[in-house]
Parts: C-alpha cells; structure tokens; sequence
C-alpha cells in the first residue's frame, strides 16, 4: 500500500517536473502550453473567491444523487431480471438498445423533453451509469455457485431473506467494480452535460466552470478545473471504494 | 533507479519528438484557412466563397474554408495556428487580445440589428424580468452577452444584474426554445433568427442591439494574426480585396447576391433579400463602436489592459494597404529594370 503511494509521488513529481521544463523551455506559447505556476495561482484565485467550491458542490450533490438513484433502480431491475424470465427479457432488450448510446447523442431531446435545467444533467447521468450497473449485477447474480442457492432452499429462506442474505453479498464484487465503473462514467457524462447546457442561476458545476474559464480564454483556468476533477476522482478512488472494499468483499475472501 | 531513468528519457524524447512535428511547411505555401461561420451577418464572407473571389485574384491561391460552430472553437483554431482569418464580434476577439494572443482587426464586416426577443406577456422593459426568467445567448463574453451587461449598467447600475439568468445555448436550440415557450423567458437573437423569431405571434422585442450598445456598432470584424500579416502580406492583400468587393456586391446587388446566396442560408430568394436590406443591415468595411466596447469591458473587469492604442487593435488602415501595395508595385518594376 504504502509503497503504491510512494512510487506514484515519485511519478507526479516527475510528470510535474517535465511539464514546468516543457512550459519553461518556450518550444509553445504560453497561451497553448502555461506553467504549473500559473495553473495552481489560477486554482488557488478560484478557490479564494468562492467560484470554485459552489461548483464543486453542486457537481458532487448532482452526481451523488444521480448514482443513488441509477443504483437503486438497477438493483430493483437487475433483481426482477433474476427472478422473472419475461421481465429478464424486457430488461436484455432495452440495455441491448441504450448501453451502446451515449449520453451526449440523446441532449438535443433530453434539451426538448426536460430543459436544460439540473433535471436535464441528471437523466443524462442515470442514463450513462444505468445500463452498465444492470449488466454487472446481472452477471454478479448469475455466477454465484448452486451451492449458495441451494443452501439458502434447505434453510428455507424467502425471496427477501435470499435477496439480502445470499444474493446480494455473494455478488458484491461485481457490484462494486459495476460502481467503480459507474462512477467513472457518470464524472464523464456530468462534465459533458455542464458543458452543453449552460449554467443555471450561474452555478452549473465543473463542467460549466471549465467552460467559462475556455470562454474567457484562461487556459490555466481550465487546467485548474481539470485538476479538480483528478484530485476528486482519485479520491474517491483511493478512499471511499478501497475502504467499501477492504471492509467486505477483501474481509471476507472474495477478493484478493 | 535505473529503470526510472529510462522511462524519464522515453518521456522527454517523446516531448521532442511531438514538439518537432509541429507544422511542416508552412510559410510558403500560397493558402489561407478561412474560419466561417452561419448567420446573415457573414453573408460576404460566403460571397467570397461562393464567387471565388480570391482565385479571380491569384488563380494559385489555395483556400480552405473551415466549418467551425462557435467562435470560441475558431479562436482556438486560430491559436493553434489551424485558421488564418476569421470573423467574430468585437467582444470575444479584445478578451483573446487581453490574455495576450497576437492578433488584429482586418476590417469591419457587418452592422446588424439585434435583439433581446421575448415570448412572455408581462416582459415589456427589463426592469420586469423576474428572478426565474431565463435569458438565452451564445456564451458569457459574447457580444449578446455584453450588450446585456451594458444594458443593465444603464438602466439598473449593475452590470451583473442578469449573469445568474443567463443560459448558453446556440441560437437555432435557443430559438426553438423560446418558441416552445417554457424553459426560456428571452433570446438575444441575431439574424436570420431575430427576423424568423420577429414574424412568429406572441414574441417581441424589448430591446435593440442599438439600445443597449447606446448607439450604432459594428457586429462582426475579420480578424487575422500578426503571424499571417507579416508572413503572407501577398495573402492578406489578396484576402482584403476579395473581401471588399464582395461587401460592395452586396451593397450595389442585393437581388443579384440573394440569388446567389439563397441556397447556403435555406431561404428563398425573396426571403434572401428582404433580410439582406432589413433595415440596420449594413455591409461596411468601417469599424463603428470599437473605443466603447473597450471602454466599458475594461471598466468591468472583463478587460485587465487597459490603453489599447488603435494601431494595436487594427492592421494598418487602408490607405496603407494602398500604399504598399504601390510601393510593392514601384519595387518590382524597380527589380524588373535592374534585371534589364
């Protein structure tokens, strides 16, 4: 663990340092290619005056409730799809239709349908995070051994005790790798979103601020809102989803 | 550590070798990428297309048109040395010029009328905006954008009065908008759209480009970079002519243009031609309302730099052009005798 860190402290630091040598040697404009200097001086400017933090606010309670929702609706599916065939077909079908879609080709009717408002951003979300969930609980819940199943017939369990006795823990690692790629997806498809759509009551998240930053042709700017988005992605990267999990799937064997 | 430094002198070789690719053989190629953009207010740069106005000049010239949807993109393309000239607003080419990118005014273009149209009955002025009417233009620092700003600086004090109503949107989505009527109050529309939206029952204008801006102002100069100035002065010469005869067809011939023109903008001919000669559409290569633009984006804070001098902003004027062009002539005649 400790030695992972290490190892990528050595490599930012040497990224860092080639990119300020790339910027110092003047081979690119300023324009094209700024300084690490200005980049955290335009971070550190973003954050003194507020703009930054209610954007990072705003795209986190967005996200947060978009991937609540998606999970919360995948799980009711791709549990359904377990126990009755005719809906596991109707559920196949339209995950063969939509997962292959990307978010930003359906905006100009999510733009007509629901406005170009937070609803908006956030269809787009559940959009991009859904399908994939559906597919990795379905494949969880499909590859756990007979045994389990029938385990859980000799005790007599009824389908609720199953679901959250048997089911559920047994596929845990496929439900959270299905997270994990969730939460990737579901940065992708805010930022896009912010993007298109425009700001509303100026607060419209990362994206937007990025956008702005581009708009006004501060490029450090916009590089000060991609790092946010790094920082904020490792993070919950490196914290929240190793911790989720050393504490289950890790502790209990299923993954080494 | 030994590994390491191998993969640190992969990256750096790498680094070099990308920063070598970068653009072969530029300079003397006889091209010009020329960034378009949709909207009535481009109608000579199409002209200039459409007649081949520049190989009538110099039938070697290379010309590539370049389709590009928002003039953030072309500033862009122009920074990266993609596009040679283009055309925009005033405002977004000073913001650019502030942070420092190298580049100037050719010439004017077109003055246009704008408009903040509106589909609600109780707007009337914009003192009757509420807080949850939305405001749709292309992009904050655009033209629309700062129109608004200086309206509100007027009537209201506040230059930021409207910049939390405000939605980005391009203006075919921000039409349909506001003829859907729900998610948008008001769309500062420039034609065609402003007229299209002009001619549709229950939405109106409550105030003008003109209003707002105080006055007459030009709405889309070329622009060029010092780069392509000094290196293709032939080019750029070529380019302005082309350019101005194209703004005087349009001016002398508005029928004969919008026969021309009618197919690129989907229009009739008929249709073509009423918006050409709308009244406050002027094709002029005169560059009106520059000093107030600057003025009052450096008062608010969207310019840092102030005392732009007009040599700073603008390519030498055209009796300069004429000039060298004279001098170019007498020097190669002077060559031509020399050569006897």
């Amino acid at each position: 663990m400790g030695n992972k860190y290490h190892q990528r402290l050595i490599w930012i630091t040497v990224l860092a340092l080639i990119w300020q040598l790339t910027a110092l040697s003047g081979i690119f404009s300023e324009m094209i290619f700024p300084g690490l200097d200005h980049i955290f001086l335009a971070l550190i400017e973003s954050f003194k005056d507020g703009t930054l933090v209610k954007q990072i606010i705003f795209s986190l309670s967005i996200i947060i409730q978009g991937l609540f929702l998606a999970t919360a609706a995948a799980l009711i599916l791709a549990l359904s799809s377990y126990f009755s065939e005719s809906a596991a077909g109707l559920i196949d079908t339209l995950t063969a239709l939509a997962h292959p879609l990307p978010g930003i080709a359906l905006m100009p009717l999510i733009l007509i349908w629901f406005g170009s408002g937070r609803t908006a951003i956030l269809i787009v979300i559940i959009h991009s995070v859904l399908w994939p969930l559906i597919l990795n609980l379905s494949t969880g819940f499909n590859s756990i051994p007979d045994i389990y199943t029938l385990i859980a017939e000799n005790y007599r369990l009824n389908k609720l005790e199953f679901m959250f006795k048997i089911l559920i823990p047994a596929s845990l690692p496929y439900f959270i790798s299905g997270l994990k790629i969730a939460w990737a997806r579901s940065w992708r498809a805010l930022i896009s979103a912010e993007m298109l759509f425009g700001a509303i009551n100026s607060l419209g998240g990362l994206g937007w601020f990025i956008f702005q930053k581009r708009v006004f042709f501060d490029l450090p700017g916009v590089f000060a809102g991609i790092i946010v988005i790094i920082v904020i992605g490792v993070t919950v990267e490196d914290f929240i989803f190793k911790k989720i999990e050393i504490r289950t799937v890790k502790k209990w064997g299923m993954l080494k | 550590m030994k590994k390491y430094i191998l993969i640190i002198i992969i990256i750096s070789l790498t680094l070099f070798i990308i920063s070598g690719c970068e653009g072969p053989d530029q300079s003397n190629q006889k091209s010009i990428t020329v960034a378009e953009q949709y909207g009535l207010a481009y109608a000579p740069v199409q002209l200039v297309k459409e007649l081949g106005l520049l190989n009538n000049e110099d039938s070697d010239i290379k010309v590539e048109w370049k389709q590009l949807s928002n003039t953030t993109s072309i500033r862009e393309s122009m920074l990266a040395g993609e596009v040679d000239i283009a055309f925009m607003a005033i405002p977004p080419f000073l913001i650019a010029k502030d942070k420092g990118m190298k580049w100037k005014i050719i010439s004017g273009l077109s003055e246009s009328p704008l408009g903040l149209m509106t589909n609600r009955e109780y707007i009337k002025t914009l003192a009757d905006f509420k807080d949850e009417d939305k405001i749709a233009l292309p992009q904050p620092g655009s033209i629309q954008h700062i129109l608004l700003s200086m309206a509100a600086q007027r009537n209201f004090k506040e230059t930021d009065k409207f910049d939390d109503q405000l939605l980005t949107m391009n203006h075919p989505d921000a039409m349909n908008a506001l003829l859907a009527g729900r998610e948008v109050s008001a769309h500062f529309a420039s034609p065609p759209y402003l007229f299209l939206e002009s001619k549709e029952a229950g939405i109106k204008k409550i105030l003008s480009g003109g209003e707002a801006f105080g006055g007459d102002f030009t709405f889309i100069i070329g622009v060029s970079t010092e780069e392509f100035y000094q290196q293709q002065s032939e080019n750029y010469t070529l380019f302005l002519k082309a350019l101005r005869e194209a703004i005087e067809f349009i001016e002398q011939n508005p029928a004969e243009v919008s026969e021309l023109l009618a197919d690129n903008y989907d229009l009739s001919q008929t249709e073509m031609e009423e918006y050409l000669t709308w009244p406050g559409m002027e094709f002029t290569t005169e560059i009106k309302g520059l000093e107030e633009f600057l003025a009052f984006m450096t008062a608010e804070g969207y310019l840092e730099k102030k005392d732009y001098q007009r040599s700073e902003l603008i390519f030498a004027e055209k009796n300069d052009l004429e000039d060298r062009e004279n001098n170019e002539a007498e020097q190669k005649r002077g060559a031509a005798k020399n050569g006897e």
